[in-house]
């Protein structure tokens, strides 16, 4: 009987299948990693676990004990903690304060037994071997070191499986080395320590077994001694056929845009009619160079070979420049207002005549474009949050395309959107490509960024690692380069 | 150089020093009067800490106060056996028209800025429904509450003190006083920690209703009689003293000390005008800009305190 063992786990959201039938078994004692691409489901088994989601079917059992975990607390009085990816200790409360909030120990007369709660701290850090100072403010210790808050408060809550949501992200090289050597010094019989990553070196260094998940299936378990970092990584992308649309050749001519990027190779050019794609694990900065090519922080870039300094989005969209977000909730869509408005917002000086909009001339260009990108709704007046998030990305498309733009940067643009809109929306890009337009595409999903650039450019921790060209890419050498490899492994 | 947390005190002290130079002010007398004047305000503010430490407002107190004051003299009338009955019918009303507005904060989910404002404008319909002239009379005993003395000292500012005390340790040393602290800090995470934050955020209301009736009480006996217009105004000054005392408005962070040296400084500052015949237009300008200065210098990272 394994410490923690699961059964058919399964977890459907609306029209996606996070989680399809995962077996795990897990023994106490051993740190046990979790990996995957991204999607593969890591986070949503990690959430299931945590009492954050709750599974569509399937068991868990703890000690033999099935389980049923409705609210984080009772995942966590159960013996499962999981200490989050982005700190959520309070900064302006002590260590102690923060580790024992909620649970803090009162003398008789009601108060807060301060000495309790410093002596009881103590004692943890103690045990655990973590350097902190229980009278600390939180606020002021780095992010290594609240990180370290909410391990120790999660150990205080449940010592039984610990689980750790890509922990090194936010730390330094040395604060990661010096996190696992914490973590090797809380293995113990009876805790069971999870560990979610993408990073292949410190898998390889700190776990005993090693799960690997994809498209939300269990590829298999196996012990990391038996393992080198290419079959991990094959086992990974798996072996799929990968579908090529013939591309459209590129102009000859000069780039479009240039800009300095810190890493190898040192630039990122886009020519006329080509569509660069940018590779990368969460986090690895794809989205921030993204931005600020679109204005959004300052940069001095170089377009049709001279230097231009872009200062804001505004100053983007005035050379040309058009960036859809990532985000479309929050950063694309005005909620509440109209399709047309919404389709229409970033064009208007084109459409209006001594700062009048011209609502005639705004409906039929806003009526134009949206036939082309095909969407579908009730009516161009319907608030745009009633339509699906397929139809959706397409009025930010619209919106776009509406300015006409020489360089398109997309970040996602099919995240949310079901498969037939997918398809539009590769064929959209293939065809703004043809029609001269350079276009940067930033995309998660290896598949599609490989299907449509011509160039792949990889990053990793905020810099440029590696540039592919047209068909030397292949999956598992990008999804390498993405990760890191491991110095001295094949 | 950025005078942090402390900035409160180091103003306080300069005002005080500065007002030691005119030789009125000096008098005991004098400033028996500004501690007394204070104490309605200062008993205002103690309670709005509570609420602005939790990350929630209330703009509500100011009209409760006015409410309290009307119904506690024209109950009252005068006669000394009401005593017991008002003061209970004030702690009452404060306490009730805390948790209402507690319990709608909690099931409404409106911004408790908004909220608030309703409850503040349905209390003001309240009181000017009530009367629109001055009522009643405020007993002996409630007069000698606000305006009285015990073995030669003020008993006003000696009840603030005693409240403040309270405060002070409910909100450093008890489980409730770190939970205010951590809902304002951040609510979600308190929430993940297993804190009952719609709890936490009904009993700041409730603590908040509780020092308006105190309050009132304090502005009754210093009347003597039912005055519609008395609360008029009292909640912003309450929240201004608690803001310019250094408790982040946006919660978290702050003390009880800051909130009474900032009374004291705004007390102060009137009773330093008043002395030197300043007209009362000039007196809002100066005290204005007196306000907007001490929170330069109080709120550490400036603006950031209200972003």
């Amino acid at each position: 009987m394994a410490f923690l063992e699961i059964r058919g786990l399964s977890k459907t959201f609306p029209g996606a299948t996070a989680l399809d039938g995962v077996d795990l078994s897990a023994e106490g004692g051993e740190v046990h990693a979790l990996v995957g691409a991204n999607g593969a489901g890591k986070s949503t088994l990690m959430l299931v676990l945590a009492g954050v989601l709750s599974p569509t079917a399937g068991e868990i059992r703890l000690a033999g004990v099935p389980v049923a975990f409705s609210t984080p607390r009772a995942a966590m009085e159960a013996g499962v903690s999981i200490v989050y990816q982005e700190t959520s200790a309070l900064p302006e409360m002590t260590v102690a304060e923060n580790i024992f909030l909620g649970r803090e120990p009162t003398t008789r007369l009601g108060l807060v037994d301060r000495r309790r709660l410093y002596e009881e701290t103590r004692r943890l850090l103690d045990r655990y071997h973590l350097p902190l100072d229980p009278a600390a403010q939180v606020g002021r210790l780095t992010v290594a070191g609240q990180q370290l808050v909410e391990i120790a408060r999660a150990l205080s809550i449940a010592a039984r499986v610990l689980i750790l949501d890509e922990p090194t992200a936010v730390l330094s090289l040395a604060e990661q080395r010096n996190l696992f050597d914490i973590i090797a010094g809380l293995r113990g019989p009876r805790l069971l320590i999870l560990y979610v990553s993408h990073r292949l070196e410190e898998i390889f260094t700190i776990a005993d077994r090693i799960t690997v998940l994809r498209d939300g299936r269990k590829v298999t378990t196996v012990a990391t001694a038996d393992l080198r970092q290419a079959d991990l990584v094959r086992l990974m992308v798996g072996h799929e056929v990968r579908e090529r649309v013939p591309l459209p050749a590129p102009a000859g001519a000069p780039p479009l845009l240039e800009a300095r990027l810190t890493g190898n190779p040192p630039r990122l050019e886009v020519r006329g009619g080509e569509i660069l794609g940018f590779a990368g694990l969460v986090g690895a900065g794809r989205s921030r160079l993204g931005r600020s090519l679109a204005g959004l922080d300052p940069i001095d870039l170089r377009l049709d070979g001279r230097p231009v300094r872009l200062r804001s989005p505004a100053d983007a969209l005035a050379h040309g420049i058009v960036y859809l977000t990532e985000d479309r909730k929050r950063e694309g869509l005005f909620d509440n207002l109209s399709v047309l408005v919404n389709a229409t917002a970033a064009a208007l000086p084109s459409l209006s005549r001594f700062g009048v909009v011209r609502l005639a001339v705004e409906r039929r260009a806003g009526a134009a474009i949206l036939e082309r990108l095909r969407l579908v709704a009730r009516s161009l007046a319907a608030p745009v949050r009633e339509l699906s998030g397929g139809n959706q990305q397409k009025v930010i498309f619209g919106r776009a395309l509406l300015c006409r733009p020489r360089i398109l940067v997309c970040d996602e643009p099919t995240r949310g959107v079901d498969v037939g809109a997918k398809d539009e929306i590769y064929d959209l890009l293939l065809e703004l490509a043809r029609q001269g337009v350079a276009i940067v595409l930033i995309s998660s999903e290896l598949k599609e960024v490989l299907a449509l650039s011509h160039r792949v450019l990889v990053m990793r921790d905020g810099a440029a690692v590696r540039e592919f060209t047209g068909g030397e890419a292949n999956e598992q050498d990008v999804l390498l380069a993405a990760m890191g490899s491991l110095p001295g492994a094949a | 150089m950025r005078l942090t947390d402390r900035g409160i005190y180091w103003v306080l002290a300069t005002v005080l020093a500065a007002a030691g130079l005119i030789p009125e002010f000096r008098s005991l007398g004098n400033l028996a009067n500004v501690a007394t004047q204070s104490a309605a305000l200062a008993v205002l503010a103690l309670g709005q800490t509570f609420v602005i430490l939790c990350g929630l407002i209330d703009l509500s107190v100011g009209q409760l106060t006015g409410l309290i004051v009307v119904l506690v003299c024209d109950v009252a009338a005068g006669r000394d056996a009401m005593t017991a009955p008002v003061l209970l019918l004030a702690l009452g009303l404060g306490a009730g028209s805390g948790a209402i507005t507690g319990l709608l904060n909690n099931r409404l989910r409106i911004h408790p800025l908004i909220l608030t404002f309703g409850t503040m404008s349905v209390l003001q319909g309240i009181v000017f429904t009530y009367t629109d002239r001055s009522v009643g009379r405020a007993p002996a005993a409630i007069a000698w509450l606000a305006d009285g003395r015990l073995l030669g000292l003020p008993v006003a500012p000696l009840l603030v003190l005693l409240l403040a005390a309270g405060a002070h340790v409910t909100l450093t040393r008890t489980r409730f006083g770190m939970h205010v602290h951590a809902v304002g800090g951040g609510r979600d995470n308190a929430r993940r920690a297993g804190i009952d934050t719609d709890r936490v955020a009904a009993t700041v209301f409730v603590i908040s209703g509780v020092s308006a009736s105190i309050g009132g009480l304090l502005v009754a006996g210093r009347l003597g009689v039912g005055y519609p217009h008395a609360g008029a105004g009292f909640e912003l000054d309450a929240i201004v003293a608690v803001v310019l005392g250094g408790t982040s408005l946006t919660g978290g962070r702050g003390s009880v000390a800051g909130t009474v040296a900032a009374v004291l400084l705004l007390g102060l500052t009137n009773n330093v005008l008043n002395l030197l015949q300043i007209s009362s237009f000039i007196q809002m300008l100066v005290k204005g800009l007196i306000v907007i200065g001490a929170i330069l210098v109080n709120q550490p990272g400036g603006r950031r305190a209200f972003a």
